[in-house]
């Protein structure tokens, strides 16, 4: 089974950090680094089974993109985890009034985006430290 | 200063031995780094007196910390979540109808760490029954007087509460305090945390009616693992559960127990009469 | 570190947005400066608490914040530092050769990582902007600054949450 994620991003270095660490799982991943560009690929036909979304970015915000997939009702097997430095308690919960499924605070480590797929079933493989 | 190779090397096969985790050849800074606090603790001035001091005269208490201290950075909190899954699909049905309404759920976190154990399961509690705060108690312990005063604080950093805990019980069970997370005053009064060795006798407690031993028999010589379960089963109801880690079995250590498979995961029942 | 010149006139208007000293103080920035590092520069990358001369030639980057209390989060260290700080935070995923532009977005992370932290502990709703890098960071008022000062790898490193310069004749929100 091959997994697919799309990483959204403004920041390059984050976009290669989480996308380093999803293919180290075993993903097969995109990036962007908008939500708009997000979209983009969406529309392209390429739907991934996990979005790692920003939330403050040009153009259009990880939220607005949340939004955005979740008004598609073809893309309701999208799973959406929020990767962003937002951490209020009212943000997290704006989120996933939203629609977001899972919601990481920045800075993270490969170990807590390992536990969040564990939990969202979408480890493809058993990873060893 | 770096380790020498053969203390290294004991480090190394230390580690592996007791949580699978295998160090590469050039951490030796890491372990370095990891063990100063620990040497210092000691009184020791270096790490390398201290590992010598712990590789002449090995005690539990010394190597379960050297494992912790090069091995958790955070305490995951749903990671291996197969025992909670249990309680709230088997075991807490089983024991609502096992016990009268009024009679109080008693529920033990030994070597609890920083409380992930005890908190994840007051809030699975909470979450699944109406008046959880009026009907379960949950004892959180720890040698660590440490570990047991941060259980107590119920207070976890960003980095504890990004290690798996499922977002949506972080927004229902936790407020912001400053830089850091803290539990929710309901479940905090749900579970009372105190300093215990489960190597010596034990203080009064219980009668407990699910025991979380996770992790911790692996630490100690059979002897001391056959004493541990015999005490521990001493402080359970008669029909209580008990669970150990991933890697852990009652199976050849002591026999009065008997192993239920519950969905992924085992628990262990006292045998009756043993 | 210069002593700050505290001039009192914040004292003299009630409706001044409140000081930052008020809100955040210089452990919580450094905690979570350090979390920072620890998770996304290296398990074993500590910052010491130290302060020490920056060098002339130095990169900021920073985060504005705007909300009950309007401000920037910056970060400011040498450049050859910044040019360490982004391989560490790449590790394997770094490119051979580091652009200038690899630097700048690296830096305008780790300012993102730690506004967005500090954002939260100060009393909200607030707005967190895009990160920004350069060699001149916008002017805060010093008076009315919580800076931190760090080593890494043995190298300065500060970082400041400052009220905006221009806010001191501003009527507030």
């Amino acid at each position: 089974m091959t997994v697919r994620a799309l990483v959204i991003d403004d920041s390059r270095a984050m976009r290669r950090i989480v996308t380093g660490t999803l293919e180290g799982f075993g993903y097969e991943t995109r990036q962007a680094g908008h939500g708009q560009e997000a979209l983009d690929v969406l529309h392209e036909g390429w739907v991934p089974d996990l979005c790692t979304i920003d939330w403050n970015m040009p153009v259009m915000d990880g939220l607005q993109f949340v939004n955005a997939v979740r008004a598609n009702p073809g893309w309701r097997a999208v799973t959406l985890m929020m990767v962003t430095s937002e951490s209020e308690h009212g943000q997290i919960v704006r989120a996933l009034a939203a629609g977001a499924h899972e919601y990481v605070i920045k800075p993270f480590t490969a170990d807590a985006i390992r536990d969040k797929l564990a939990l969202l079933g979408l480890l493809p493989q058993e990873v060893s430290l | 200063m770096t380790l020498t190779a053969t203390r290294f090397d004991w480090v190394r096969q230390l580690v592996h031995r007791e949580s699978a985790i295998v160090l590469a050849p050039g951490k030796e800074y890491l372990v370095e780094a990891r063990l100063l606090p620990l040497a210092r603790k000691m009184g020791m001035s270096d790490v390398d007196s201290f590992v010598d001091s712990v590789r002449s005269r090995p005690r539990p208490d010394d190597t379960r910390s050297i494992v912790e201290a090069l091995t958790t950075n955070e305490t995951s909190w749903f990671r291996d979540g197969d025992p909670f899954t249990a309680l709230t699909s088997t075991v807490l049905p089983a024991l609502l109808s096992a016990r009268g309404p009024a009679e109080r759920l008693q529920i033990w976190s030994a070597a609890c760490s920083s409380g992930q154990e005890a908190y994840t399961v007051a809030m699975l509690l909470e979450d699944a029954m109406p008046n959880a705060s009026a009907r379960v108690s949950i004892t959180a312990t720890d040698i660590s007087r440490e570990m047991v005063e941060r259980t107590r604080a119920g207070r976890f950093s960003q980095l504890e509460v990004n290690r798996g805990l499922p977002a949506p019980m972080l927004v229902r069970h936790f407020q912001r305090a400053g830089s850091e997370w803290e539990v929710a005053p309901n479940l905090r009064r749900m579970v009372t945390a105190r300093e215990c060795n489960l190597a010596a006798p034990l203080p009064r407690m219980g009668p407990f009616d699910v025991v979380y031993l996770r992790n911790v028999l692996i630490y100690f010589d059979l002897p001391t693992k056959q004493a541990i379960l015999r005490r521990v089963r001493e402080l359970m109801r008669p029909d209580g559960w008990l669970f150990l880690g991933a890697a852990e079995t009652t199976l050849g250590v002591d026999d009065s127990w008997s192993r239920v498979v519950l969905g992924r995961t085992s628990a262990y029942r006292p045998l009756k009469g043993a | 570190m210069t002593v700050p010149t505290d001039s009192g006139e914040r004292r003299r208007a009630g409706d001044r947005p409140p000081a930052i000293a008020e809100l955040i103080d210089e452990a919580t920035v450094q905690e979570i400066t350090e979390q920072a590092w620890l998770a996304l520069v290296g398990e074993d990358e500590v910052l010491v608490p130290l302060p020490a001369p920056l060098p002339a030639d130095t990169l900021s980057s920073w985060v504005e914040i705007v909300g009950p209390w309007t401000g920037s989060v910056v970060l400011t260290c040498g450049r050859d530092t910044a040019l360490a700080l982004t391989r560490a935070l790449l590790r394997e995923h770094a490119p051979e050769v580091l652009e200038e532009e690899d630097v700048d977005d690296a830096m305008g992370e780790l300012a993102n990582v730690v506004g967005g932290n500090v954002k939260a502990v100060l009393p909200g709703p607030s707005v967190l902007g895009l990160p920004e890098t350069g060699t001149t960071p916008p002017p805060g008022r010093e008076a009315d600054t919580c800076r931190v000062d760090v080593l890494w790898r043995g190298e300065p490193l500060t970082v400041s949450v400052q009220s905006h310069a221009e806010r001191e004749n501003e009527v507030p929100l």
